[in-house]
């Protein structure tokens, strides 16, 4: 009996996976723990190791996105099994209805109803058949939403009417943007389609400012003092391995500010708001896109961050930082964030003194994102000086945290950043 | 019941049309100008137009199959015109061409032919119910010998019985049912056998006398009007042709003599009335030749109305308008 | 407005006829046993009308519709009473064959004003041929009206419609039915034909079921409630069948179940969700289930209840199309 192999769900916010590669060839004998194929979520790509031995039938080439627990390949216990079951009707697509990685011999029908049977064929996009229903189908027809780009949340995960409707939502949010125009009348330069990273964050993003209450606060820090102490570290690079960077002294000082003021570092979750006491902070990394015209964007969480010191704390936020960027993060390493960090690259590879209104990583109740570094002239102590002085804008869930305790955060925060020596407490 | 001259001339003239439309519809199927079938009455249109001549307005008139009823129809008055139109599927056919040749006449009280032979023994018992609930009107309910194979047929003669119940049930015994022969398929040579069973009056008659069988009904109508319930009236009669036209002509799977038919063909009714009006002197020569030419050109009249009418292709809409009363 | 009395459906049946009767001289009962009444329905009517109207025959289905079926022509009203719906099948051939096609085939000249009636019904464990539903069967001709009453109100003025249709019509009624009762006014009124009836607003699933099985869905909707809203709505007739107030329903809840107890090939319950997914498949955010008699002779003794449909296999395909 051939062994079905499903997407393996790797997180538990995965809802689909992209078959980067198979690792293996059509028909292959593999050993158990072999590595099989390569898989991307939404965060990271993967490599996921063969779960049985046995002879391997690819249903789903590599380039195609399906919903997690789909059948996506075969394992036949014999060559000759292998023969019979290329040569057959292929359950491509077929989803179990067994929990992920487990490897049923079978497929188990679901909750038939008087002679019915369950409906095979799930999503499958990049050119495979859709499963929708027909009104979730016109009503992305009418809305002008692609099925391809939506992942269903109905029965064998069939696309719904909830999803379009949702997915609605988020095409509203980025057609605001763009100036409305007939595209009959435009040429098309590039596409890029709204799925894995991209497709998240579209989704992230909208569910975030759709869902709370999102109030900024803009302020400045004179980061004189935290260069000064930065310039020691880094004259003693080679004692601690690493040059400590200022975003190394932002996340201590979120820590300690988080300490002070708790209900800072929490979360809405059902009915409640949470508070944690582990301070884990979520590091905004910026990443190539799919294709030329895209960008994208991972947030690796640095854990326990109190409890960590400035060295510490800087070597893991290059690692991650690092493995981020070439994709080699694992699953598990974009979860659990409780506040989030995200820096101001310079922008278009210039200096640029600016704030913003950082978006929400939901279900967390505050973002921090600190400027460029930048001489400015300004009033200290009674004179006009040149400083060095860091725009700092903060975002906060106004359901979680009222104008006070956010002041308190803020003003704590910039203690540590303009006087470092205080983070030694 | 003796019957009177202009009787019998009305009797004579009704079997002479009848003998003509009935070799009309002969020639037209060979022609190719009927639709469906056409089930050859050749030689035994007596007793159709022998049971129909005389009924009253109110009566209500179910034909025999055979010749598709145009004894009945020529006795009863019925426009053939429109008959012939319908068989062949024009506007003007009686039933608007939907019938193919299971033709009906409401206004002559002749409520339609059905596909299933012997259906009519389950509405007869309406039709009767109806007419003694009314009064003063009976039924006439021809049908063949092979029919009365459905058990149908003896609900109906229960039912009649035992409510008396204004129903002549006038069987047509020509001895065949497609193929098969009476002694094949009853146990009794005379079919009016089966009346005995429920205690109905039942007379075996010659169904080649158009005098003899008309006599016999209105005696029969009488006793229905007269509320003592239904009878049974067996005309003898015979079948000069195959089934239906194109089709071999067999008994059970021989085919039959040559020699036979000529010997039934002396038993023409058109014949036999012939001489009988002549002896009698109810009719001359003259006026037979004069019955016969227009007899023939009724015939040439009625294909002339017939061939003139627009074939009935109505829309799909107007048809399933016609399903339903609205 | 003074109270509308209860009556049991049976009984509003019986008003209809005897409200009819005393309207129209033409109108009148034929049948096995009516005189003297194996169901309550019939019961007492044969002193008012006498025997020339309501009319007992022997145990001969063919000679008794054919009463029924020729006085049709001659311009009676009659209402032809098979007791159990399924004895029809002895007189199937004129029902389904010469009656349905009688006007349509005969160029719309004539006209079968009558009424086809009889009880059936899984309930009793009568086993199929007293228990079978025959209103499929019928249905599928063309030519005939077939419909069902659910409430004691809808019975009696379904009833008095059918009799005034110059139509044949075929009014079955579910045994499980008989002694429900409900408000009936008196006074003689009409429920249309081929009018659908949406007997509960709900606007998570649509809910469409009849007779015996309208108390069945009515079960499950209140199990349900506050977690599933149902609407319910009851065909009344099958044919023809008012698919515009199902599609209506649909437009707002997106989720079909039809329940018919019948089998499940061919049913009004295919025939529904085919009409519904040819003049609605946008209206459709699941698939349509059917709740019906699996294909097997409906068996009596002690698996009826579970053989036919019941609020348990109701309830799973409400959820099922729910998920």
């Amino acid at each position: 009996m051939a062994t079905n192999y499903v997407m393996p769900k790797l997180a538990m916010g995965m809802n689909e996976g992209i078959v980067v590669e198979w690792l293996v060839s059509e028909g292959q004998q593999v050993e158990r723990g072999a590595p099989l194929m390569q898989v991307e979520t939404e965060k990271v790509a993967y490599d996921v190791e063969a779960p049985v031995a046995g002879w391997f039938h690819i249903l789903v080439p590599a380039g195609e996105t399906v919903p997690v627990e789909s059948v996506i390949g075969q394992f036949a216990a014999s060559a000759e099994e292998y023969a019979e079951i290329a040569g057959a009707a292929a359950p491509r697509g077929t989803t179990a209805s067994t929990p992920a990685m487990v490897f049923d011999d079978k497929l188990t029908s679901t909750g038939a109803v008087m002679g019915t049977v369950p409906a095979a064929a799930a999503t499958a996009a990049g050119g495979g058949r859709i499963k929708a229903s027909p009104l979730a189908r016109k009503l992305a027809r009418d809305r002008g939403i692609d099925l391809a780009t939506l992942a269903g949340t109905g029965p064998e995960g069939r696309i719904v009417k909830r999803d379009v409707l949702a997915a609605e939502a988020v095409a509203q949010a980025s057609t605001a943007a763009a100036p409305p125009s007939a595209t009959g009348e435009l040429s098309v330069k590039g596409t890029v389609p709204l799925k894995g990273m991209r497709g998240a964050i579209a989704r992230r993003m909208t569910q975030s400012l759709q869902t709370s209450a999102q109030l900024s606060h803009f302020s400045e820090v004179d980061a004189t003092g935290l260069l000064k102490a930065r310039k020691s570290f880094i004259a003693d690079a080679d004692a601690y391995g690493t040059r400590v960077s200022v975003n190394a002294f932002v996340v201590k000082a979120i820590a300690l500010a988080c300490q002070a003021v708790p209900i800072a570092n929490s979360a809405i979750v059902d009915d409640q708001i949470v508070l944690w006491n582990e301070v884990n902070v979520g590091i905004a990394v910026s990443l190539p896109g799919q294709g030329e015209w895209d960008s994208g964007l991972i947030v690796p969480v640095l854990r326990n961050a109190e409890r960590k010191g400035l060295v510490q704390i800087d070597t893991e936020l290059r690692d991650l930082a690092t493995r981020a960027r070439e994709g080699r993060l694992v699953p598990g390493e974009t979860e659990g964030g409780t506040i989030t960090l995200s820096p101001t690259a310079a922008m278009g590879g210039e200096a640029m003194y600016s704030w913003s209104t950082p978006v929400l990583n939901l279900p967390q109740a505050l973002i921090v994102q600190p400027g460029m570094i930048m001489p400015r002239a300004v009033v200290h102590k009674g004179k006009i000086k040149q400083r060095e002085m860091m725009p700092l804008s903060v975002t906060f869930d106004h359901r979680i945290l009222d104008g006070d305790p956010v002041a308190s955060f803020v003003v704590r925060l910039r203690r540590c950043l303009q006087a470092p020596e205080l983070m030694l407490a | 019941m003796a019957l009177g001259k202009e009787q019998m001339k009305l009797l004579y003239r009704n079997l002479v049309r009848a003998d003509h439309f009935d070799k009309m519809m002969m020639n037209r199927i060979m022609q190719g100008k009927l639709i469906g079938f056409y089930h050859p009455g050749d030689g035994a249109m007596a007793a159709g137009v022998g049971a129909s001549t005389f009924l009253g307005d109110d009566d209500i008139l179910n034909p025999h199959h055979r010749a598709h009823g145009l004894g009945y129809a020529a006795g009863r008055g019925v426009d053939i015109g429109r008959y012939l139109a319908e068989h062949t599927g024009k506007v003007d056919g009686c039933c608007g061409g939907r019938s193919s040749f299971h033709w009906s006449f409401p206004e002559k009280k002749m409520y339609g032919a059905s596909g299933f032979i012997g259906w009519h023994f389950c509405p007869v018992v309406g039709w009767g119910w109806a007419s003694k609930r009314k009064g003063n009107q009976m039924v006439l309910m021809a049908s063949g010998d092979g029919s009365y194979g459905q058990g149908g047929a003896h609900e109906a003669m229960l039912f009649a019985m035992n409510w008396k119940l204004p129903i002549v049930f006038f069987c047509e015994n020509n001895g065949m049912a497609i193929h098969s022969t009476i002694s094949d398929m009853h146990p009794m040579p005379d079919i009016s056998s089966l009346a005995q069973g429920y205690g109905m009056p039942a007379v075996v008659i010659d169904g080649q006398d158009v005098f003899a069988v008309a006599e016999t009904v209105m005696a029969a109508r009488k006793h229905a009007l007269a509320g003592k319930g239904p009878t049974f009236v067996e005309a003898k009669t015979l079948r000069l042709r195959e089934h239906d036209v194109g089709t071999p002509d067999l008994a059970r799977a021989e085919p039959r003599e040559a020699a036979y038919l000529e010997e039934l063909k002396k038993r023409d009714p058109v014949v036999l009335a012939t001489s009988r009006v002549l002896a009698e002197k109810v009719l001359t020569q003259k006026q037979i030749d004069k019955i016969y030419k227009d007899a023939k050109a009724e015939v040439e009249q009625v294909e002339k109305f017939a061939d003139d009418s627009p074939v009935a292709q109505p829309s799909i809409e107007e048809l399933l308008a016609g399903v339903y009363v609205a | 407005m003074s109270e509308v009395r209860e009556l049991p459906l049976v009984e509003a049946i019986k008003e209809a006829y005897r409200q009819e009767m005393e309207r129209d001289e033409s109108v009148f009962m034929v049948g096995q046993d009516i005189a003297g009444g194996i169901f309550p329905h019939t019961k007492g009517l044969v002193e008012q009308f006498g025997t020339d109207r309501i009319v007992d025959t022997p145990l001969a289905e063919l000679g008794m519709y054919g009463t029924a079926f020729g006085a049709a022509m001659e311009g009676f009203r009659p209402i032809v009473d098979f007791m159990f719906a399924g004895f029809f099948l002895n007189a199937a051939s004129p029902i389904l064959a010469q009656t349905a096609q009688f006007r349509f085939i005969h160029g719309s000249q004539m006209s079968l004003p009558m009424v086809i009636t009889g009880a059936c019904g899984a309930g009793m464990r009568l086993g199929n041929e007293h228990a079978m539903l025959v209103h499929n069967m019928i249905a599928q001709v063309p030519g005939i009206k077939v419909c069902m009453p659910s409430t004691p109100y809808d019975a009696k003025g379904m009833m008095i419609a059918a009799i005034r249709d110059d139509n044949p019509v075929a009014f079955i009624w579910h045994l499980g039915t008989m002694m429900d009762r409900g408000p009936v006014p008196e006074e003689p009124y009409v429920v249309p034909l081929g009018v659908a009836d949406v007997k509960r607003e709900g606007s998570d699933v649509t809910l469409v079921a009849n007779g015996f099985q309208y108390k069945n869905a009515g079960i499950v909707a209140d199990r349900l409630a506050g977690e599933i809203s149902v609407e319910i709505i009851d065909p009344r007739s099958f044919s023809p069948l008012d698919i515009d107030t199902i599609l209506k329903s649909l437009e707002k809840t997106g989720r079909l179940v039809v329940v018919d107890e019948s089998w499940e090939s061919r049913s009004t319950a295919s025939e529904i969700a085919a009409q519904v997914v040819d003049r609605g498949f946008d209206l459709l955010d699941a698939p349509i289930r059917r709740v019906t008699i699996p294909n097997m002779p409906l068996p009596g003794g002690h698996m009826e209840p579970y053989v036919a449909p019941n609020p348990d296999a109701i309830e799973a395909a409400v959820r099922d199309v729910c998920r």
